[in-house]
């Protein structure tokens, strides 16, 4: 059986993706502020629209059926919130050339948090039997561990920052570590299956998302953040590695062949 | 006489496994169905003397948590679960 090592890396597409991303934003870093700012937010948007496109599809896939249909639309529900937080900073930087953060664009981008720990916990609510209390511990303290960093850095900072930036930009990597432990517990539960691909990016998605989160804080804290910098690279690859694990999971569960409809039905196979 | 039971216990096997897997969404049962046919060449209904196949289907697509769709299926096999073929069936899906 193919295990998701091999299957990571077969994944040139993906690869490719990451790289044209990283390069260009770099490359683009080379040219000015100006220049960074205004590719990095171009690529924020095309990148978070096609994840609304691809969790529409699974989400019409799967029509609300059954637990993981339920799930699909909570996806949604984080797809949205997230392009819409996209739009936000955008316009707040290119129409009213202001600071995005703290803004309204952080309501949005913090509700995607309860949308997707509801996604994971909807999506893993048929094999809750299998999740054990020694399960949701050890979870718990590789996401408390990972948090840690974020939080002392927090608390013992000389920042100009206002406490209301401050706080708001420790509550990221706070809802990071929540949404880590479904997402551990996940890869765990399918441990071996197909459908564990979307688990392993998915974790590795919000992995990218915690270390670009507390790099945001670090930077902001010290005054050097700018839309373009190389952590942004981090929030865009986030992005990415959802998407493409939503693409594998419209392939497991794509629409099957009409032909074998009938003779699952059991009159049908006393007939022959 | 017997025969018909068979095709009852058969029946009710399929169903049940329909309904576990329904439960988790229409398509998840479609990707066990499509599987068992083109792998096994085999249809939900067949799964009743061949349980292996729905073992590996369900293994292949959920990894280790194969194992709640057998007690999804246990469960909605309900008093049945005590007759003896029934017992076998279950016990071949979990293995």
């Amino acid at each position: 059986m193919q295990n998701n090592l091999e299957k990571l890396q077969e994944q040139k597409s993906l690869f490719l993706c990451l790289m044209i991303v990283g390069l260009g934003i770099l490359v683009a870093t080379f040219f000015g502020r100006e220049v960074v700012k205004m590719v990095t937010d171009f690529t924020y948007i095309p990148v978070a629209g096609i994840l609304v496109v691809l969790s529409i599809i699974i989400s019409i896939r799967f029509r609300s059926t059954g637990n993981h249909g339920k799930a699909w639309l909570l996806f949604l529900g984080i797809a949205i919130s997230w392009f819409i937080a996209e739009t936000i900073w955008m316009i707040y930087e290119f129409v009213y050339h202001q600071n995005p953060f703290p803004s309204s664009a952080d309501a949005f981008y913090l509700l995607g948090y309860p949308f997707l720990f509801l996604f994971s916990t909807q999506y893993l609510k048929p094999f809750k039997k299998l999740i054990s209390k020694k399960m949701i511990i050890l979870t718990s303290i590789i996401a408390i561990s990972v948090l840690i960093p974020n939080l002392y850095m927090t608390l013992y900072n000389n920042s100009s920052e206002s406490k209301f930036a401050i706080t708001l930009g420790a509550i990221y990597p706070v809802a990071d570590a929540i949404v880590l432990i479904p997402a551990m517990i996940g890869i765990v539960l399918f441990f071996r299956g197909e459908v564990n691909f979307l688990w392993t990016l998915l974790l590795i998605g919000i992995l990218f998302e915690v270390i670009a989160d507390t790099g945001f804080q670090f930077f902001t804290l010290d005054n050097s953040y700018y839309t373009g910098h190389p952590i942004d690279i981090l929030f865009i690859w986030s992005y990415i590695m959802f998407s493409f694990g939503i693409y594998n999971h419209i392939q497991i569960f794509k629409k099957k062949t009409k032909i074998s409809d009938s003779k699952n039905l059991f009159d049908n196979k006393l007939e022959n | 006489m017997n025969l018909d039971k068979e095709q009852l216990r058969k029946a009710l096997v399929s169903l049940s496994v329909e309904r576990a897997l329904l439960k988790i969404g229409k398509p998840g049962y479609e990707k066990v169905v499509k599987q068992l046919s083109k792998e096994y060449n085999c249809y939900l209904p067949d799964c009743y003397e061949h349980p292996e196949y729905l073992n590996r289907v369900l293994k292949k697509i959920f990894g280790d948590s194969y194992i709640s769709i057998v007690e999804a299926i246990k469960k909605e096999l309900d008093v049945q679960i005590m007759e003896k073929p029934i017992e076998i069936f279950i016990r071949a899906i979990s293995e």
